[in-house]
């Protein structure tokens, strides 16, 4: 009786796991090419347009803050402090969507494309994870105090960042027709990997 | 390869009197069409050709948007003034025009990354404050100088 009882519960679970999974709206063919595209897209955003080191330094410079807090009145300050503000949360924001687009990719597509092996894979797991952690940590430090408090953890989230990108870029590398040299070529000496 | 000489020649030529990021950014500008995002100069294409002049700006234009986005905001500040100065408008109108249209969203390359060109825009709304409250408040010019 308990035997019946447990395979009719387990039955029950696999149908209601079927349902939901007939319910997906929108599900996503393996190997898609969009799937493709947006990690690509993620990448070279990360690579030529958040994570250069000039740029990066450029947003949280301390000289700025310097100049306006002695040469400026109060207003301007405001200002400042507002606008700081409003792009190092820019900033961190969509550093986070593409790290999260880019492990939606490696969890999903990428041992399509490229065979990583296990220590790779668990690394890799580890770096998103940590990355994705440390720029919400990010998000709420500039939201509470502002870009200036945090600019010591600023550099370690670009490093993590820049591994992740050259892994996926090694999984990508097919679409280059060069190889992924050619790729990582376009992302200019400053950015760090 | 003729892409590379045109550019240079870009440089050497039209851009040699010009030393500041900004100044190349809003001539670099001027020589395209809204419309077609193409860019043109006459003596450059008879000597290249129209694609090649084209993609020479281009790249020229690129460089010197990076040089400005990477520009710290006191230097924004001086290459804004100079720009003022340089101009036959008078300052106040210069400065509410500029605070009204922001003109300097369209002195951006059309390739630019979003990212770099909202924090350009940001810097410059920034300098725009420096510049009209030194003209407002003389007081804090002192300071500066």
């Amino acid at each position: 009786m308990i035997q019946l009882i447990l395979f009719l519960g387990l039955g029950a679970v696999f149908l209601v796991l079927l349902y939901f999974f007939a319910r997906r709206k929108d599900p996503k063919p393996e190997g898609g090419a969009q799937a493709l595209l947006q990690a690509h897209h993620a990448i070279s955003s990360l690579r030529t347009g958040l994570l250069p080191m000039d740029l990066v330094d450029r947003v949280f410079a301390q000289d700025d803050l310097n100049f306006v807090i002695s040469k400026s009145g109060k207003q301007v300050r405001e200002l400042f402090r507002r606008e700081r503000k409003r792009m190092a949360l820019l900033w961190v924001d969509q550093v986070r969507r593409h790290v999260s687009s880019l492990r939606e990719f490696h969890s999903g597509q990428s041992r399509l494309y490229a065979r990583l092996n296990f220590r790779t894979e668990l690394g890799l797991a580890l770096q998103f994870s940590s990355l994705l952690v440390l720029c919400r940590v990010l998000q709420a430090i500039f939201y509470v105090q502002g870009p200036y408090s945090a600019r010591h953890v600023v550099g370690p989230a670009v490093s993590v960042a820049g591994k992740v990108c050259a892994v996926s870029e090694r999984s990508l590398a097919f679409l280059e027709p060069t190889g992924s040299d050619a790729f990582r070529g376009s992302a200019g000496p400053h950015v760090a990997a | 390869m003729d892409v590379q000489r045109a550019s240079d020649d870009v440089r050497r030529r039209t851009l040699a009197g010009m030393t500041q990021p900004l100044r190349k950014c809003i001539y670099l500008a001027s020589m395209r069409d809204y419309n077609s995002g193409l860019y043109y100069h006459d003596g450059l294409a008879d000597q290249f050709s129209a694609e090649v002049a084209s993609e020479a700006l281009a790249n020229c234009h690129k460089e010197a948007f990076q040089d400005l986005v990477n520009s710290s905001l006191e230097s924004l500040v001086n290459q804004f003034e100079d720009y003022i100065a340089a101009s036959q408008t008078p300052v106040t109108g210069l400065l509410a025009v500029w605070a009204r249209l922001e003109p300097y969203r369209v002195v951006i390359p059309v390739a630019a990354d979003p990212f770099a060109a909202e924090f350009l825009f940001s810097n410059l709304k920034i300098a725009l404050a420096i510049v009209e409250e030194r003209l407002t408040q003389p007081r804090l010019s002192k300071r500066v100088a």
